[in-house]
């Protein structure tokens, strides 16, 4: 007597897969089209002269040259500082929206969410006028008579990373709030009624309940900055060169749209690299967690 | 019905057989925006005037890009193209251009360093260096070597993050005479001299800036009292007010250049039409509406440009003798050892 509903209400389960997976075609088409043809014809570019024939060369000439090597570690140098400010700046953060009651962590969110509605330009911009050694900061800090000389807050790695930052906190702090504001509240009370101080129901509870927030927006943060032009570019004053920068100067100063196709290849290597330790760490994780 | 065909075929082709008798059609290609318009006002336009010839325009911001389309798809519509002199040589060395023949062309009339066999360089700009006024209330470095001194002239120096213009002023900055740099740079080692210079000037450098926007911003903001820039942005700046002088003692000139594409419909009347556009009066004319230099030095003579216009411009009597074409194909047959011995030098 059951056996027809339960078909009735697999056929069922069937057709709603069917339905979804349709309404989620053109998304997948434009996926296909907006990043696995173009990356398709760099992969392609990476391994041509310019003529068009087969070659090696441009790896070769990349591999061997010190820029490359040495933009790889800017690369991983800037993206790992970005996080770690992040982290350090964020998890509280976000444990301070996630404690506030639903109103007003909203409106505090919002404050958060402005900059990523400005353009990126504007606000790097805006820092270099912050910055600059007449610049507010600067200004202040000689007002106050806490430095003597301007601080160089800009055109190096510090400026560089003041600019990152700022524009991947709120990318780090959604996901992690998002996470923080899920745990169940009755949880830290627990902890609370046996006897745990606040910091270490958040070592031991709230913390680990929200690592999968802040996995996720740390590895947005990282990988994102990966391949970061404009911020390195106008703050880093030509003196801190990532890979998304040697690009462009491959481009611009030598019209080689193979070796710099090369670099983008380098590039999608690091970041399935990150991206494929970071999963495989989650996984652990996760099984840690159920087995202990 | 056939009478009617014959006609209608016969007044097509007289047509087409009249119609260059009454004004040969050439197309000429420039950058467009207010550049074009004044090349237009002050060059061509009077010279296809002259000539008779109806000239069409078309605008293209990357010349060179266009031209190369045009010539491997073998269609070629344009006649005479508008590059930079860079450009100009790649597309010489690309066999994009047909030779410019200087039978009709005034070759005599170019300063010498300024020749070129494809691309007739017609305008000019420096690399220039400017500085602060109120940093250096006593005026700026008389030549590239006080530019260099440190102890003389201490300040943050900002310098353009590539090697074009630079290895050349780091030779002059060691007492290289102008007419020599390229040979110096052509020498075994000639390129890691001028590199080591500019490693030891390094430590002065604030900024290596990447758009000529950039660098007049430093300079006006007074981010860096030692710019090295293209005499157009640091004239901006004093135009806005800021307080900053620049002088062309020791310039790279860098130039614009005129070709014919390679297999270009009317070869002979584009060669014509250079040679009317580039008159001395038609180069002085462009001055009126930008602050290119003339090429042409005779442009100069007579009192065609009036005296404070010729201040602002990099090839005025008086700047040539210390100054330096910059040699577009030396650049296209060493840019690239050069450059990355540059990006080196910064990373270190």
């Amino acid at each position: 007597m059951n056996t027809p509903r339960s078909a009735q209400l697999m056929r069922d389960a069937r057709y709603e897969r069917i339905f979804f997976l349709s309404m989620s075609l053109p998304a997948m088409v434009l996926v296909g089209i907006g990043a696995l043809i173009p990356a398709a014809w760099i992969i392609q570019q990476s391994f041509q002269t310019l003529g068009g024939d087969f070659t090696l060369e441009n790896y070769a000439k990349l591999l061997s040259s010190s820029l490359t090597w040495r933009a790889l570690f800017v690369t991983i140098e800037l993206s790992a500082a970005t996080l770690g400010i992040c982290i350090v700046l964020g998890i509280p953060l976000a444990f301070a929206l996630a404690s506030t009651p639903p109103r007003i962590a909203n409106r505090l969110m919002m404050l958060i969410l402005l900059p990523l509605w400005t353009s990126i330009l504007v606000r790097t911009y805006g820092w270099l006028v912050l910055l600059r050694s007449d610049g507010l900061v600067n200004k202040t800090l000689i007002g106050s008579g806490i430095v003597s000389e301007p601080l160089p807050l800009i055109y190096n790695f510090t400026g560089t990373l003041i600019g990152m930052v700022h524009y991947m906190l709120p990318l780090f702090v959604l996901p992690t709030y998002a996470a923080m504001r899920d745990i169940d509240a009755n949880a830290v009370r627990a902890a609370a009624s046996m006897g745990a101080s606040l910091w270490h129901s958040f070592w031991t509870v709230i913390l680990p309940l929200s690592m999968g927030g802040i996995v996720s927006g740390g590895t947005i943060v990282f990988i994102y900055t990966l391949g970061f032009f404009i911020t390195p570019a106008i703050l880093g004053g030509g003196k801190v060169a990532p890979i998304a920068i040697r690009m462009e100067r491959t481009l611009s100063t030598f019209q080689n749209w193979g070796a710099a196709s090369a670099l983008g290849v380098l590039l999608l290597v690091l970041v399935a690299i990150v991206a494929a330790t970071l999963f495989g760490a989650m996984r652990l994780l996760r099984r840690h967690r159920v087995g202990g | 019905m056939r009478p009617i065909l014959k006609t209608t075929t016969a007044l097509i082709a007289g047509a087409m057989i009249g119609l260059p008798a009454h004004a040969q059609s050439i197309t000429i290609t420039t950058a467009g925006g207010e550049y074009g318009a004044a090349m237009k006002e002050a060059m061509w336009g009077p010279a296809a005037a002259e000539l008779g010839l109806d000239v069409r325009e078309e605008t293209q911001s990357d010349g060179l890009a266009a031209i190369r389309m045009q010539v491997i798809s073998g269609s070629v519509t344009t006649d005479v193209v508008h590059l930079g002199s860079p450009e100009g040589a790649q597309a010489a060395e690309l066999g994009l251009l047909e030779p410019l023949d200087y039978s009709v062309i005034d070759g005599e009339a170019l300063p010498e360093g300024a020749h070129s066999d494809h691309c007739y360089p017609f305008d000019s700009y420096g690399t220039v260096m400017a500085w602060n006024t109120r940093t250096y209330p006593e005026g700026g470095p008389a030549n590239w070597g006080e530019f260099w001194d440190v102890e003389k002239f201490p300040g943050k120096r900002a310098l353009r993050a590539n090697a074009q213009d630079l290895i050349e002023i780091a030779l002059l900055s060691e007492g290289v005479a102008p007419a020599d740099v390229y040979t110096v740079l052509s020498e075994e080692g000639g390129i890691e001299r001028a590199i080591a210079r500019l490693a030891e000037l390094k430590p002065a450098v604030s900024v290596w800036w990447t758009s000529g926007a950039q660098s007049a911003q430093l300079l006006k903001d007074g981010e860096a009292d030692l710019v090295i820039t293209w005499n157009g942005r640091a004239q901006s700046v004093i135009d806005d007010g800021g307080g900053v002088d620049y002088s062309f003692k020791g310039s790279i000139i860098g130039t614009d250049c005129l070709g014919v594409p390679k297999g270009a419909p009317n070869i002979a009347a584009a060669m014509k039409l250079i040679a009317a556009m580039t008159t001395p009066e038609r180069e002085a004319r462009l001055t009126d509406y930008i602050a290119y230099g003339p090429v042409n030095t005779a442009a100069y003579e007579g009192g065609l440009i009036p005296g404070d216009r010729l201040k602002q411009l990099a090839t005025a009597p008086g700047n040539l003798d210390s100054s330096v074409f910059s040699r577009a194909d030396w650049w296209t047959a060493h840019g690239e050892e050069a450059q990355i011995a540059f990006d080196e030098m910064m990373n270190n």
